[in-house]
């Protein structure tokens, strides 16, 4: 039987939400930078690890300002997963993320949660790694879209995970 | 004699021509004036003057500006084309409508003209038909053509607009349906978000020879993609059907698995809808 899940990207302008998704949908990488209008939607078929198919449905939204709740509701409808994405090079987009976190798991119970610190090629693990643990910040993956460290095995952990809920 | 009028005298004797040509000019000037502040007088003498220079640049604009004017207007067009096609385009678009309203009519009166002329059981019936409706043979013939078909037909899970099932009576097609589903459910969302219509939902999507036609449920939503006419007589009929279908044909089980609803879905649309 056909299996398919929605995943959504979250996170402020300008994180890389636009380069993970299409790292992972079509292996490419671009240093433009395009702002994303509204939602764009593309499809990736995953093997699981038990032999199964499933189309990840990913829902990329456009960054928010302030925080999480501005991004529109509907598109957060039916989820089950999101990826809240922040810029390791840059504070201010993780700023809210604890509060964003929290509205995304008390608004949305059911749909599993995810946090990732992209742009790893342009710092220094450790160091970043500490600097996050001083702001408390709690992530999931580190990952850089660019050179696409940690992209496919986040994205295949995610849909072994989803298929499980 | 003081010496005061023999200076006097001596100038008068001197400057006598002087005194003669400066009168002349003041004479000229004063005339001179009256024409430049007679409107008439100075349009009477002006105007053919300026005729002439405006007739000789006139002439000479396609040589001078000209290439300057096309150079311009070609940079111009080619910086803006959407502005220019932004512009264009109700124009084009009339011009396109009566082409085709003209063509149309040709046609119609084309088709009168040969089925008038052949004679078959099926051309009599035709006939038959068309008068019984009160239009031409021609007319009739281009409505059979315009007749509204079902092209495909999506069921998309609600919210996560999640591909429930589709079918397509005319071929699989190469687009990705899921992302079409995903799509049409992020337009559908946009909209009904953006204008807060309460809980309103988007019905109709056209676009050029198609039309979308999305009928909402509990939990899904059927978007029938409709090539032809889509009239209110075929809406009415079409909306008829899809509950017919939703009501009697799908419950719990169908809508968990998806097979066994693609199955029911094109035995239910596999005949014509009207």
């Amino acid at each position: 039987m056909k299996l398919s899940k929605k995943v959504v990207l979250l996170g402020p302008f300008g994180v890389g939400k636009t380069s993970l998704f299409r790292r992972f949908v079509d292996n490419e990488f671009s240093e433009e930078y395009k702002v994303t209008l509204g939602v764009q939607i593309k499809k990736k078929v995953v093997q699981l690890p038990d032999g199964r198919e499933l189309s990840m449905i990913i829902w990329d939204t456009e960054g928010h300002s302030d925080n999480v709740e501005d991004t529109r509701k509907s598109y957060l409808l039916g989820s089950h997963a999101f990826i809240y994405v922040f810029d390791l090079t840059r504070k201010e987009t993780y700023a809210s993320l604890n509060h964003d976190i929290d509205y995304l798991t008390k608004t949305y119970p059911k749909v599993v949660a995810k946090v990732i610190g992209n742009k790893l090629d342009l710092v220094n693990e450790k160091e970043i790694t500490s600097q996050l643990k001083e702001h408390n910040i709690e992530f999931d993956c580190l990952t850089s879209a660019k050179t696409n460290k940690n992209v496919q095995d986040f994205f295949s952990d995610l849909a072994t995970e989803i298929t499980k809920t | 004699m003081e010496d005061k009028d023999k200076l006097k005298i001596l100038k008068d004797l001197l400057l006598d021509e002087e005194k003669e040509f400066t009168g002349s000019i003041a004479e000229k000037v004063e005339e001179l004036s009256k024409i430049v502040y007679k409107k008439e007088e100075l349009s009477h003498k002006v105007d053919p003057i300026i005729d002439d220079k405006l007739d000789e640049f006139i002439e000479e604009i396609p040589k001078t500006l000209g290439p300057t004017i096309t150079q311009t207007l070609k940079e111009e067009i080619k910086n803006s084309q959407d502005a220019v096609v932004e512009a264009l385009f109700p124009i084009i678009g009339k011009m396109i409508k009566k082409y085709i309203a003209h063509e149309m009519r040709l046609l119609s009166e084309n088709i009168s003209r040969k089925t008038k002329s052949a004679f078959s059981f099926k051309n009599w019936f035709r006939r038959t038909k068309a008068r019984a409706q009160g239009v031409t043979d021609g007319e009739l013939a281009i409505s059979d053509y315009a007749k509204p078909r079902l092209i495909q037909i999506f069921v998309i899970e609600k919210n996560s607009g999640i591909l429930i099932s589709d079918y397509s009576p005319l071929s699989d097609g190469t687009i990705d349906k899921e992302m079409i589903a995903g799509m049409l459910t992020a337009i559908k969302s946009f909209v009904e978000d953006a204008f807060r219509g309460g809980d309103q939902n988007l019905e109709l999507i056209e676009y050029e020879l198609h039309t979308i036609h999305i009928q909402n449920f509990y939990s899904y939503y059927v978007a029938a993609v409709i090539s032809g006419a889509y009239t209110m007589m075929f809406k009415e009929v079409l909306e008829d059907q899809i509950i017919d279908f939703a009501k009697n044909h799908i419950s719990n089980k169908e809508l968990q698995n998806s097979t066994l609803f693609t199955k029911k879905l094109k035995k239910y649309f596999t005949d014509e809808i009207v």
